[in-house]
Formats: structure tokens, sequence, C-alpha cells
């Protein structure tokens, strides 16, 4: 009984992902014993931080069984606007959270609502919305950062709640539980995942399958512009380049964490450990300094080791369930 | 990715009478019809109102843009025909040209020789991509958006980020030539190329083969099409034809940079959407137009330099490229709107 059990949760999506960390977290930690040292394990909580609720905005779309190539553009586009608004209007602080949160939700509702409405493929929407928020960034901006950040946003992102757990942590706790509660508890979670699964079968049941997509790219644009504002944080400056390299590390982290791209299936606490593979393997490579750019290579490798891996899940659930055992 | 596929169900029922009076709407509703009025309504207006626009070097840059826009459209147009997309054009194009600077400057290989073998270096990268696609299973935006990262990590690693600048001179004299008036001679490459892959899909059986693979792959393999080996040619032809436009580009600029197409090669993403689906290539296979695709890098093109030359921003440009490609996909579901309800699909 016990044995199945332990098993069991062998089976789930996070333990494979899990167990790779621990893995690597021993190794690296017996190689280059400053890997665990207070500085290294903030600086490496606050990059996960903001990468978590990066991978959590692409995979409410992985959710629905669809995909956002706009998620970066919008993140640097709500983040300029976030600082600019400070800079040159002298909008307080809070005020611009909530414009800069309240830009992602309707630009990822006009997102939602063109997919849905017209039923033209997500991707070749959020590619034309991609350049759109690019464009506007750039034309707003001339490529040219905003310097004039408020000393208590700088301070949110660079410092320490208690030990070396840094403040970012918070927003990326909320983000990651909130959603958690939204798949288990919420009927608009629940159709999502319906809809994802089976779109034509989750509209015979009933689901406003419009209403559902326009929700979740709402979702995942506020989760888009939280983690622009958290990047401002961090980095100190309202960078224009900000979300131009969320693409690919936003599709690996739920990727390796089991989520399956065609939809109805989403695994919060595998994407974690998707994040935090990702955070320790980038780390790794500076501590070892080896050259950055195999930072790409290893990614580029992970998505395709992660998709052969469940693949291979997929084909042993597939036999287990032709040999009549419930996996 | 679900995506109604208007032209896959065509109703039967009195179309033999609608077909010779909805002939002429037909042919007014096209894609290339709306297309070639776009382009001669928006040259118009800028050759009255910019004297600068219809300069003769003006009209050289323009047509070298032309026909490097046409090819990344193109190669493309060349995989979203079997249904699938490639996400790493940009970084097969760039790896391509890379591997054309290294034979021609490092090793000092004959240009003869080191064109095909780009070429074919551009070939096996796509064909890399679809032997993984046919064997996993795993739709192509996953596998080539890895593969993205894998091609211009390696690319940036060995050439350590630096650009070969002493290419043969040959190289920077065809980007600089003229076919006949100002007509660059790399738009010339392109038409031919053009022309080639007319001939593939309209009167070769590998051609027609690609197409079915694309519309049903399940029908196709039932009626003896080998899908799997298809495919892969799908993805070696995209790959071949990422690596000319590479190449145009390097001689262009008259050397092999690794950010000629930005980073990780993401900056080709849009124009080689934007050409085929203005173009009315559909996104679910089964379909291609390659004149559309020409058309429709020549209006991108004729739009954006337009736009250049009144001294709008160059990043709103950006912005207004989005714009075009959201409107192309809505005005062409609206155009199947209406042929559906006058029953002419």
């Amino acid at each position: 009984m016990d044995n199945r059990r332990g098993l069991q949760i062998l089976n789930n999506d996070w333990a494979g992902p899990a167990l790779i960390c621990l893995a690597s977290i021993i190794v690296i930690s017996v190689l280059q014993p400053s890997f665990l040292s207070p500085f290294n394990i903030l600086v490496l909580l606050s990059a996960i931080a903001v990468n978590m609720v990066i991978a959590l905005g692409q995979l409410v779309i992985i959710g629905i069984g669809q995909m956002n190539l706009a998620l970066g553009t919008l993140g640097g586009l709500v983040g300029v606007c976030f600082v600019g608004a400070i800079e040159v209007w002298g909008v307080p602080t809070p005020l611009a959270i909530m414009m800069g949160l309240g830009i992602g939700a309707l630009a990822g509702m006009v997102n939602g609502a063109i997919i849905a409405r017209t039923g033209i493929s997500a991707f070749i929407i959020t590619l034309a919305s991609l350049q759109i928020f690019k464009g506007i960034n750039l034309g707003i901006t001339k490529a040219q950062p905003f310097y004039g950040v408020p000393d208590i946003v700088k301070q949110f992102g660079n410092t320490a709640v208690i030990g070396p757990l840094p403040w970012l942590i918070l927003p990326m706790l909320i983000t990651a539980l909130g959603l958690w509660y939204l798949f288990r508890c919420l009927r608009i979670g629940r159709y999502i995942l319906a809809v994802g699964g089976n779109r034509q079968a989750a509209e015979l049941s009933g689901i406003d399958t419009v209403g559902t997509v326009i929700w979740a790219h709402a979702i995942s644009g506020v989760l888009a512009a939280t983690a622009g504002m958290m990047l401002v944080a961090r980095l100190q400056i309202g960078q224009p380049t900000i979300g131009d390299d969320w693409l690919i590390s936003s599709f690996a982290a739920p990727v390796i964490g089991g989520a399956s791209l065609s939809g109805g299936h989403v695994s919060i606490a595998g994407t974690f450990f998707g994040v935090v593979i990702i955070a320790i393997i980038t780390q790794a490579l500076v501590l070892f300094s080896i050259d950055p750019f195999v930072v790409q290579i290893v990614l580029g490798g992970l998505i395709l080791w992660a998709v052969g891996i469940n693949r291979f899940r997929e084909w042993r659930f597939a036999k287990m369930e032709a040999a009549g055992v419930r996996p | 990715m679900t995506m109604v596929n208007s032209e896959a169900a065509p109703q039967k029922t009195s179309a033999e009478d609608y077909r010779r009076s909805s002939a002429s709407l037909q042919v007014l509703l096209s894609n290339e019809f709306g297309l070639l009025t776009l382009i001669i309504v928006a040259a118009t207006v800028f050759a009255a109102t910019l004297p600068s626009f219809t300069s003769p070097f003006s009209l050289f840059t323009l047509s070298r843009q032309i026909g490097i826009d046409t090819m990344i459209g193109l190669s493309m147009m060349a995989v979203i025909v079997s249904g699938g997309l490639d996400l790493s054009v940009g970084a097969i194009g760039t790896s391509a040209a890379m591997a054309f600077g290294f034979f021609a400057e490092r090793l000092g290989i004959s240009l003869i020789l080191c064109v095909p073998a780009a070429l074919v270096f551009g070939a096996m990268l796509g064909g890399i991509n679809g032997w993984v696609i046919v064997r996993s299973g795993v739709h192509s935006f996953i596998i080539t958006l890895a593969s993205l990262s894998i091609f211009f990590g390696v690319m940036i690693y060995l050439t350590k980020a630096e650009a070969f600048r002493n290419l043969p001179l040959e190289v920077t004299a065809f980007g600089r030539m003229k076919a006949f008036g100002p007509v660059s001679v790399l738009l010339v490459t392109t038409l031919g190329v053009c022309g080639g892959l007319l001939v593939l899909y309209r009167l070769t059986r590998l051609g027609r083969e690609m197409l079915a693979a694309g519309a049903n792959p399940r029908a196709a393999e039932l009626s003896g099409v080998p899908v799997g080996r298809t495919i892969i040619a799908c993805h070696m032809l995209t790959g071949a034809l990422a690596a000319a436009a590479g190449l145009m580009l390097t001689a262009r600029t008259g050397a092999a940079v690794p950010s000629m197409a930005g980073q990780l090669g993401q900056d080709w993403l849009l124009p080689a959407f934007l050409a085929p689906v203005l173009g009315g290539t559909l996104l679910t296979g089964g379909r291609v137009s390659v004149i559309g695709t020409l058309l429709g890098a020549t209006f991108v093109t004729v739009t954006t330099s337009g736009l250049l030359l009144m001294r709008v921003s160059e990043f709103w440009v950006q912005a207004v490229l989005g714009f075009m490609l959201l409107a192309a996909v809505l005005i062409d579901r609206a155009r199947h709107t209406i042929l559906r309800a006058r029953g002419m699909v």
C-alpha cells in the first residue's frame, strides 16, 4: 500500500522536475559551495520569482489550448508605461501599478475577444499584437529607457524580506496561489481547462467558450503586466527591451513541468520546478564561467528533452490503460 | 490553434449556376487582385506626394527589399503548406549566412561552391526540424521553438558573435548589381525562385503531395502519399529558402553579421508570416499562393518605405505592420463569410 502511494507520487507531473532540481542543487553545491551563499540564493530567488510569473502567464493560455506570443512585448509595454506615468505625469506609484495591471487586462481581453469571435488562430493574432505592442513601446520611449523609478519600487525589487527571501517572492506567491485556487475551486478555472480539453464538448455542455477565452487572455495579460513591473523593480529602470527574451523561457518552464500543449491540463507545481531548473542551470553556467550563449543551447535542449519525456509518459499511460491498469 | 477551414467544405449545390455569374466576383474578391489594387493605390499616392519615392536609388533599394522580404515569406510559406510552421527561419537564415561567411572567408572556397553549400546547410537544418517533428509527433511550434534556440546558440558559440566582414568582392558587387533599369538583381533572383516554386506546386508530384499532406494528412496517407517524408521535404525547402534569404541579406550588407535577423532571428518572424498570410496562404495547410506571397511582400515593402520617406518614426511603422497583419486576417475572414453566404466557396 505504502509502496503504491510512493509510486503514485512519482507519477505526478512535478515529481520528475522536482527530483532533477534536488539532484542539481546537491551536485552544484558540492562542486561550488558559494552556490548556497545567502546572497546567491537571494539572486536566484529573485530570478525565479519573475520567471515564474512569466511562465504562469503562458500556462493559462496553454491550459486553454492556445499560445500567447505577445506575452513578452505586453510585459515590456506595461513596464515602460508604468515608469513613464510616474516620471512624466507624476502619477502616484499605487495608481501607476493599478494602471499597469489595467493595461495588461485590457490588452489581453482585446486579444482574447478577437481570437474567440473570429476563430482565427491565436498564433497569428498574438503575432500581430506582439508587433503592435512593441511598436507602441518603441514609439513612446524612442528606444530610450525611463529612469524615474521611485525608490520604494527599487527597494522592492532589490531587498530581502527576511534572510535570503526577496520581496519579489510576494507577487509570485500571490499569483501562483491565486491561479492554483482559480484552477482548483473557481468555475472559470474549470471552464478554461474544459475549453482547452475539448472546445466542442465544452460548447455543447453550455459553457460560454467566447467568454472563457477572453477571461484566460485577460488573466494572462495581468500576469504579463505583473512580471513587466517586477522586472522594472529589479532592473531599477524602465527598459524598452523588457520582454524581448520571454518567448522561449515562457514555454520552456510549463513544458518541462509536464504541461501538454494541446490544452486542458496544467500543473502549477510542475511549472514552478521547470522555472527553478532553468534558473539553476543558468546560474550554474555563470558560476562555472561557461560561455553565456550556451544557455540558449541548453534551454532548447531542455525543451526537446521535456517533450520527449512527456511523449514517453503518454505512451506508457496508453500502454497501461490498454493492459487494463489504471495509471 | 483551432481554425475553421471554410475551403475544406465546398458546396456542390447549384455550383454550376453560380459559377458563371460569380466568376468575376471571385476574381474581384481574390487576395491577389485585392493586393495588386492596394499596391497600385499605395505606390501612386506615394509617387504623387513624395518626389524621392520614384528616384532611381529609391526604386533600387525598394526592389532589393522586395526581393529579400519575398524570399523570407516564401520560406515560411513552404512549411505552412504542410499545416505546420517554423519559428526558426531567422535562426536558420543567419546560421546559413554565417556558414557561407566561414566557407568563403576562412576557408577561401570558391563562391560557386559556397553558395550551394550554404543552401544545402540550410536545407539540412530544416531537415533536422522536419525529422524531429515527424518522429516525435509533437507540434512544429514547440519543436522549432527549441531548435531556434539551439541553432542560434550554437551559431553564436562557434562564431563568437563576430561578423565575417572580408568576404570576396563579388558578394558586395552582387548586392549592388542592377538587372535592368533600377531593378536589383536580388529581386530577379527571387522572381526566378517564385517561378521554380510555381512549377513545383503546379506540375510536380512532390509539390502536389506537399499540398495533399497539408490539406488532410490521413487522407493523403491512405491514398499512398508518404506523409512523413513529404513533411520533412517541406521543412528542407523552408530551410533552403531561409538560407537563400540569409545569403541575399549578406550580399546587401557585404558582410555576414550574426545579428542580421535580430536576437535569435526573431525579427524575421513578422515578415515571414505577413507575406504569405496577406497573399492568402491558409495557415491550416493545403493551399498555397506563390504570387500572393510575392504581392504581399511587395505591398508591405512599398508601404513601409513610403511611410519612412514620409518621416514616420521607424518605431511606429513597426506598430503599423502589426495592424496590417491583424487587418489582413480579419479581411480574409470577412471575405470567406461573404463567399460562403453567396454559396460560392
